[in-house]
């Protein structure tokens, strides 16, 4: 198995797909990629030489940030938001949407999995 | 949407002259504002700004982070106070 930008081993699928499983490439980018390396789109990625590998590399270290140093990078933003105590940050720390969601009803990406509270019924009830 | 870089950041003219006058003066005094939608401009670093949130005026200590977002956005508008369900505290 071809080893790109360090942990990733991408299987035998074609380069193009292979090289979405590392984290910040997507199928634009890696088209992108490849045509910068002068290596076709349907070649499979155990088909590889050793040289188109190298020039795949130097690629990803010149141009673009991929996995761990994009996490950290994303991770240094929202914690940036955060200490400057902004209406993001805000939002950020409470794990609701940032970016003006509505939240009465959904929004149950940001808020994980249903919590049911105990007793609670309709709103007419509570009120009567 | 962004906003047009053509036009540069909005920035609240009568808060910025107020930060130059207290600039030129040497003085750093809580400016009470209501400009909410003002960028914080570079030169606002340092100041402290009272800001509006409706109701009181919430003091904003500018550092350098802040630049480029709005006033308003650290001074939030709105209370959650929780869920009227939420005995599980007591």
């Amino acid at each position: 198995m071809p080893r790109i930008a360090g942990i990733d081993v991408p299987n035998d699928k074609q380069v193009w797909v292979a090289l979405t499983y590392i984290h910040g490439i997507g199928p634009c980018l890696s088209r992108q990629i490849l045509k910068e390396a002068q290596i076709g789109d349907a070649v499979r990625a155990r088909e590889l030489t050793d040289d188109e590998l190298s020039r795949i590399n130097s690629i990803l270290d010149r141009n673009y940030v991929i996995e761990g140093q994009l996490r950290r990078q994303t991770n240094q933003n929202i914690s940036r938001l955060k200490e400057i105590i902004c209406y993001r940050g805000l939002r950020h720390r409470r794990g609701l949407p940032v970016r003006g969601q509505c939240t009465q009803s959904n929004a149950r990406t940001r808020k994980g999995p249903r919590k049911t509270v105990a007793g609670k019924k309709g709103v007419k009830e509570m009120r009567g | 949407m962004g906003r047009s870089l053509k036009k540069g950041p909005f920035v609240d003219e009568k808060l910025f002259g107020k930060v130059m006058k207290q600039n030129d003066q040497g003085i750093r005094e809580p400016i009470k504002t209501w400009a909410r939608r003002c960028t914080i401009v570079p030169e606002f670093v340092g100041f402290t700004f009272m800001v509006h949130n409706g109701k009181m005026f919430h003091k904003v200590y500018v550092s350098e982070d802040m630049v480029g977002h709005k006033l308003g956005e650290f001074s939030p508008t709105r209370t959650f106070r929780g869920h009227s369900g939420g005995r599980r505290g007591k």
